[in-house]
């Protein structure tokens, strides 16, 4: 066994722990100020593990560190980064411990590395409980607040409902195939490609996994949660689980199953595609920024899944890249509401009027972010729009499957629904007849910084795509489809 | 090739300039106008270290950059570096700096005065780009870039309608040429493959036939692109209105550089032009030239008689392209550059004296009070009338000559043309000595007239400097420069006597008849107008005179026919935009869309036990997709 593979997620752990005990030794005043502390801790273990690229498997398969878990360790690194300096800015509006808020958001991140590095279902389903359980407190951390609760309590039991599923998936898939490790698995699901009870596991596992990433029809539950939980929290259910619930959705498919993923491009083609017209239909009539992003969120769930129904290493790197420019996409967007949230008391989109005026930053990191999602060159997410196409329609060449193609449309044309609501947001800030309020919004260093850096991360894998992009393909190698 | 990094700072000088105006010094004027006029100015001096270091004819005749490939499509960024394009340079960033400089003064109470001079600066980069430009796509960006700044100049008085108006007319008529400009170059790729100048001018010069059945059309459709921004008949009706713009444009733009680009254009791709496309070129030259004078005998705005003027000799020009003779065309153009930016900035001077009074009719006796415009004016009427020994006689001979010269071989080509070229000589000198004596003789036909006051020195100082090029332009060895490239021939220098009364010896008749019309138009408009008081012509010539003094009616003949047809078509498609596009096909999807959004929407009731019957109703139809078949 091999636990110096482990260590990142050792040291994590640790962390979380050290900001729990640190609420007894630091004064009240100061105790927003550990995130500085948290942040600088998890920059250094990021750059000290670009340059450490060590590959090899402990805990007899169980854990594995390869390029595809490398590279998700990385994205979740830099998303709880942005979150901690987003979580600063919100400290003053949580009541009690934000050295523990700190500190959950340590511990979740921590099952987000493992949940990379899980290539087996034991692995899989503690990962997955860490991180839920773990956003469990998170959604509801503003005890004060009766929406806050409202989420925190439907995500508890929607929650509770889906990882009923994923348990019990599992133990049909064991109970099967006397298997739980995804390697060996793969050798011996071949024979049981027939048989019902088998099947009906592996579909409760990616009922499970479907939750987490919010595709449909497991979709239920996001507007509300992203709408009531405090807006860091929603920012790193929105980036952190999501991507977590996509490199187990990753590697359940290709790593363990690939013959049943085979079998079932169309049911991937039919849930990507419902899940993008669901999304970006529901968004037209919101008015509520935060449940604006939620239906958002969803249809990108759908874009993201036509990268798994394509069934090949482009779509896969296509989604990883994708994720990528999602995660500062959206942080971005989370950070402005966060601030904007402080002067406002609803969270409609009318709120946004003369934010150009108000504060220039503000303004052109949300329009960045919803031109970014909207999917408008330069930006990040025209170029990952464009690749998971480009790969869907591969695939539909070779395999003269015409679901494929009519899955291009159904993106296409959810992407020109969806102009129609992004757009409206950018309306709002610079087009708005009645401004009432024109006073300057003042912004903490800690805002700017990230501000700044999410800026700077949209244009930077919009426009030279190919550092990236060469990342993604390598670590959708480790899959071995 | 020493120093090959200056054409590139020649060429970009001026867009610094005008991005650092715009960015960031649009409060402080005099910097704004610093930097402009900086940026031209030195562009002048490298492009005069340049040449010295160089020559004429580099020994590498282009510099260039791949710039995109897209499949078999190349395009490089480069810079032409031969005679004609040197001499263009000289031209250009002469000239042009000279009324940068002279602007400084003529703008001075403008408040937009840092805009004017960003604006100034981004042309100059735009015509040094065409300039230097080594191939058909890179001319043609910068051929459009140049169409913008010229947007912007003649409507840099915006708040005016009519200056707007004349901006949207210059930009649309242009755009009709440039139009087939751009046919015309897809046509040469498509059946050539390449676009770099000396590329197609390798392969057409190997097989003279290589465009084949196209050959005419696709020459006629470049020659389209100069139709349009050298303003030849039928799109010249922008080039007068474009006087709306302040004098220093009209000077820059619309007489010495930019309109003239549409004859350097038609020189740098001489060899794509075939002898039918050359005819029909030669022919509209003719035409125009005619026209134009015709029109500027009987206009009563300095700058508008002034700006037929320009129509008329550009006219001339490619007639000369057209005849073969593309030394004559550039010197002309070169003549041409000093002697009418003189004339426009000397017409400025006045029209600033009379605090921007522009009729001709409203001004006189302004000889006295102006001298030294008086005295530079003199010197720009003469050499645009021909008068020797100034540089517009040499100019303009040479191109008589050389239609003399093809109707020996072609009488029907030459010798109607030349015919022409004399009359319109004829012409030229009556209208602009008729504007001259209104001008600066008689009495005082207005109060302002009697309290104008010679220009400042910043003023006066380019107009005595062009003045003097305007005078020995002819024989400073132009020609002899553009003859060394497009003959292939170097000239020996002949001293300075024989440079003088060269013309005499080479074609005494063209150099006769065009001195003796000069006397005529002279005379004609002495007798006429030294003491008028308004204009006799009109009951001498009657309905014709009537006919000239509204332009031969081009613009309403363009109004009944062009316009209406295109109003209409733009209702019937208004209609069809407006109830079937948007009504019935936008506005079914929108509608449906919205609809099934606010549908859907419903499902999200709050309730939780609602949510956890759908997830579990998605579970079974999940697993009914997957098995229940």
């Amino acid at each position: 066994m091999n636990a110096s593979l482990m260590s990142l997620e050792l040291w994590v752990i640790v962390l979380g722990v050290v900001l729990m005990l640190a609420d007894f030794l630091v004064a009240p005043e100061r105790r927003r100020f550990l995130a500085y502390l948290a942040i600088a801790t998890l920059g250094a273990l990021l750059i000290t593990n670009l340059g450490d690229a060590t590959t090899g498997t402990a805990f007899h398969g169980a854990f594995v560190e390869d390029t595809l878990a490398i590279f998700f360790k990385r994205f979740f690194l830099i998303a709880a980064m942005l979150v901690l300096f987003m979580s600063l800015e919100f400290s003053d509006r949580i009541a009690g411990g934000i050295s523990e808020y700190y500190s959950l958001i340590a511990f979740a991140l921590s099952g987000m590395l493992f949940a990379a590095s899980a290539n087996d279902f034991a692995m899989l389903f503690v990962s997955v409980e860490l991180i839920t359980i773990t956003f469990y407190v998170l959604t509801s951390f503003q005890r004060s607040r009766l929406v806050s609760l409202e989420a925190g309590v439907k995500y508890l039991i929607l929650g509770a409902l889906s990882s009923a599923f994923l348990v019990f998936g599992i133990a049909l898939v064991w109970g099967t195939t006397g298997q739980l490790n995804f390697t060996e698995l793969a050798r011996v699901a071949a024979q049981f490609e027939t048989n019902k009870i088998f099947l009906i596991g592996v579909l409760f596992v990616l009922v499970g996994l479907g939750f987490k990433i919010a595709a449909f029809p497991f979709q239920i539950w996001v507007p509300d949660v992203y709408q009531g939980a405090p807006t860091p929290s929603t920012a790193f259910l929105a980036v952190g689980s999501k991507a977590a619930g996509f490199v187990l959705l990753l590697r359940v498919l290709f790593t363990a199953l690939p013959d049943v993923a085979k079998h079932w491009a169309d049911l991937l083609i039919v849930i990507s595609g419902i899940t993008i017209l669901y999304g970006n239909l529901c968004a037209l009539p919101q008015r509520n920024l935060r449940r604006l992003l939620g239906y958002s969120s969803i249809s990108h769930a759908g874009y993201l899944l036509l990268g798994v129904a394509a069934l090949s290493i482009t779509g896969q790197a296509a989604l990883l890249y994708y994720l990528a420019g999602y995660l500062f996409t959206v942080v971005a967007a989370f950070l402005v509401i966060c601030v904007m949230m402080r002067h406002l008391d609803s969270e409609d989109i009318s709120g946004l009027a003369g934010l150009n005026q108000r504060s220039p930053l503000l303004a052109t990191t949300l329009t960045l972010a919803m031109v970014s999602l909207a999917g408008i060159p330069p930006m990040a997410g025209f170029f990952g729009k464009f690749l998971l196409l480009k790969a869907v329609i591969q695939q539909g060449a070779i395999n003269h499957n015409h679901g494929y193609y009519c899955l291009a449309f159904t993106a296409l044309a959810g992407v020109v629904i969806s102009l129609y609501y992004y757009f409206g947001v950018i309306r709002a800030i610079y087009w708005s007849k009645n401004v009432p309020d024109l006073s300057p919004i003042p912004l903490s260093g800690s805002v700017k910084f990230a501000a700044c850096v999410c800026i700077a991360g949209m244009f930077w894998i919009g426009l030279f795509p190919s550092v990236v992009l060469n990342l993604a393909t390598e670590a959708a190698k480790a899959l071995a489809l | 090739m020493k120093y090959e990094l200056l054409p590139w700072l020649i060429l970009f000088l001026p867009l610094v300039a005008a991005g650092g105006i715009t960015l960031f010094t649009l409060r402080y004027r005099t910097v704004s106008a610093l930097l402009s006029i900086g940026a031209i100015v030195t562009g002048f001096v490298l492009s005069l270290i340049f040449i010295n270091a160089n020559g004429w004819q580099p020994a590498v005749g282009e510099i260039s950059k791949n710039w995109l490939s897209i499949g078999t499509l190349h395009i490089d960024f480069g810079l032409k570096l031969d005679a004609l394009s040197m001499m263009m340079l000289l031209v250009v960033t002469g000239v042009g700096g000279a009324i940068h400089i002279y602007s400084f003064g003529y703008m001075h109470e403008d408040s937009g005065f840092s805009r004017f001079f960003a604006f100034m600066s981004l042309f100059t980069f735009s015509m040094l780009g065409i300039v230097l430009a080594n191939n058909f796509i890179e001319m043609f960006i910068f051929w459009e870039l140049v169409g913008v700044s010229s947007y912007l100049l003649i409507g840099f008085w915006f708040e005016k309608p009519s200056a707007g108006d004349a901006a949207k007319k210059a930009f649309i008529v242009n755009r009709l040429g440039d139009f087939g400009f751009l046919l015309g170059i897809l046509m040469i790729w498509g059946i050539l493959g390449s676009l770099n100048f000396s590329v197609l001018q390798g392969q057409l010069s190997q097989n003279s036939l290589a465009l084949g059945a196209m050959s005419t059309i696709a020459g006629l459709l470049v020659f389209c692109g100069a139709v349009g921004k050298s303003a030849q008949f039928p799109l010249h009706v922008w080039l007068p209105d474009a006087m709306e713009g302040p004098t220093p444009v009209s000077a820059l733009i619309h007489a010495a550089t930019m309109v003239a680009a549409g004859v350097y254009m038609l020189c740098r791709i001489f060899f794509v032009l075939n002898p039918e496309a050359l005819h029909v070129i030669a022919y509209i030259g003719g035409f125009t030239a005619l026209l134009a004078a015709l029109i500027a005998v009987q206009q009563d705005d300095i700058k508008r008689i002034i700006a037929y003027s320009t129509l008329s000799q550009l006219g001339y020009m490619v007639m000369a392209v057209g005849l073969s003779g593309q030394t004559a065309a550039m010197f002309h153009l070169t003549t041409h550059a000093f002697f009418k930016a003189l004339l426009f900035l000397s017409a400025g001077s006045v029209i600033i004296a009379l605090h921007h009074e522009q009729n001709i009719w409203k001004m006189g006796s302004l000889k006295q009070k102006m001298p030294v415009t008086f005295w530079t004016f003199l010197v720009g009427a003469l050499a645009l009338s021909g008068m020797w020994p100034f540089s517009g006689f040499f100019s303009k001979d040479s191109i008589l000559a050389q239609a003399l010269e093809q109707g020996h071989q072609l009488p029907w080509l030459g010798y109607p043309l030349f015919i022409t070229g004399v009359l319109v000589a004829g012409l030229t000198t009556f209208y602009i000595f008729r504007l001259f004596f209104v001008v600066f003789f008689g009495k005082e036909k207005s109060e302002i007239a009697s309290h104008a006051h010679e220009s400042p020195a910043v003023m006066t100082l380019p107009l005595v400097v062009l003045a003097i090029f305007s005078f020995i332009g002819g024989y400073l060895g132009i020609a002899g420069v553009y003859h060394g490239l497009f003959a292939g021939e170097t000239e020996k220098s002949a001293g300075l006597a024989a440079a003088l009364f060269e013309p005499f010896i080479n074609s005494p008749l063209a150099a006769a008849l065009g001195l003796c019309v000069v006397a005529i138009g002279f005379f004609a408009a002495f007798s006429l107008y030294a003491k008028a008081d308004k204009d006799p012509l009109p009951v001498i010539l009657g309905p014709l005179a009537t006919a000239m003094k509204n332009k031969f009616y081009f613009d309403e003949l363009y109004e009944a026919t062009v316009i209406r047809l295109h109003d209409f078509i733009a209702a019937v498609m208004d209609w069809i935009d407006r109830w079937l596009v948007e009504g019935l096909c936008i506005g079914l999807v929108r509608g449906g869309t919205d609809l099934t959004g606010r549908a859907l929407r419903l499902v999200q009731t709050g309730n939780l036990q609602t949510y956890a019957f759908l997830f579990v109703l998605g579970v079974a139809v999940v697993m009914y997709f997957v098995l229940g078949k």
